[in-house]
């Protein structure tokens, strides 16, 4: 019951703290339970791509705000991803 | 009549000096960067200089990463299995909440609850420390197993990655000491929190570099 009464009053900036928590982990074990195969690579990426991408827009508020500042926070979470995935064909 | 052209020149330069630029951001930028083509700017223009020369900073760092695993994929495969992946998960953790402090803080000055405002920042400030703590305590781990910025390629980038974040943490917690003392001097309202904003981008900032470092340096292998 108190479980359901928390996930009521939580608005949105809390979701956005339990699903980057939850990446977070998932990311972890991702990395600790396989080595890091092409797949697992790509996966990261895209998390913390993600991960990037809701803190610059709900956290940093750039959602709404100055599109090329947005513009560039996001280009350097796409960029860098990029280059993990890229990593991963050495 | 020269000196006529000269009084008019220089009385329309007093007049241009009073009436304030259309374009805040010091005039350098094209008029489709100003904020009423592009969008408000958070916090205030100096700040994003310095945002971005971070960034940049940092990106350099990630480069040397890159560039470094490309020569040593043996070491940089075996690295992250000698760090302590749960001091580096709590660590990636207590800055995530940290954002969210920092983002609630910022909710509440705008409808001027400068009490919850300041118990926000002071969780904040918490977590920095927390932080700081935890990675303390991670070098010291690291150097009774024997580790140290020479031991290999891949420490030596850790070391320089991780050790700059940290002392970005250290100045920014201080940044928030600072803002709750101009905060309880009454410099902030529901108006006027223009300095509170850039503090919050700024600590925001650090927690996007560390969502970049965590899993260089921690799980991919």
């Amino acid at each position: 019951m108190k479980a359901i009464k928390l996930i009521k009053v939580m608005g949105k900036l809390e979701w956005f703290l339990a699903a980057l928590i939850a990446i977070t982990l998932l990311n972890t074990f991702l990395g600790e339970q396989f080595s890091s195969t092409t797949l697992v690579c790509i996966l990261i990426a895209l998390t913390v791509t993600y991960k990037g991408f809701i803190v610059i827009d709900h956290f940093m508020e750039l959602k709404h705000a100055n599109k090329n500042l947005r513009f560039l926070m996001k280009c350097y979470f796409v960029i860098f991803p990029s280059l993990i995935i890229v990593s991963a064909f050495y | 009549m020269s000196s006529h052209l000269v009084e008019v020149d220089s009385a329309k330069r007093f007049n241009d000096m009073k009436t304030p630029p259309i374009n805040p951001s010091l005039g350098i930028f094209p008029k489709s960067w100003s904020e009423e083509s592009a969008g408000r700017v958070p916090g205030n223009i100096p700040i994003w200089v310095g945002i971005l020369s971070e960034l940049t900073e940092f990106a350099l760092f990630f480069v040397a990463y890159f560039i470094a695993k490309f020569y040593y994929p043996d070491i940089f495969s075996q690295g992250p299995q000698n760090l302590h992946t749960s001091l580096g998960v709590a660590n990636t953790i207590v800055l995530l909440t940290s954002s969210y402090f920092m983002a609630k803080a910022m909710s509440f000055i705008r409808i001027n609850d400068k009490v919850k405002c300041e118990g926000y920042l002071w969780l904040a400030f918490s977590c920095g420390c927390i932080y700081l703590i935890i990675k303390t305590w991670e070098f010291h781990w690291n150097t009774l197993q024997g580790f140290s910025a020479n031991t290999n390629e891949f420490f030596t980038v850790y070391y320089y990655m991780t050790f700059n974040h940290f002392i970005h943490v250290g100045w920014a917690s201080c940044a928030i000491l600072w803002v709750i003392f101009r905060l309880r001097r009454g410099a902030y309202s529901a108006q006027e929190n223009s300095g509170l904003e850039a503090l919050a981008v700024y600590w925001h900032m650090i927690d996007l570099m560390w969502i970049l470092i965590f899993p260089l340096v921690y799980v991919l292998r």
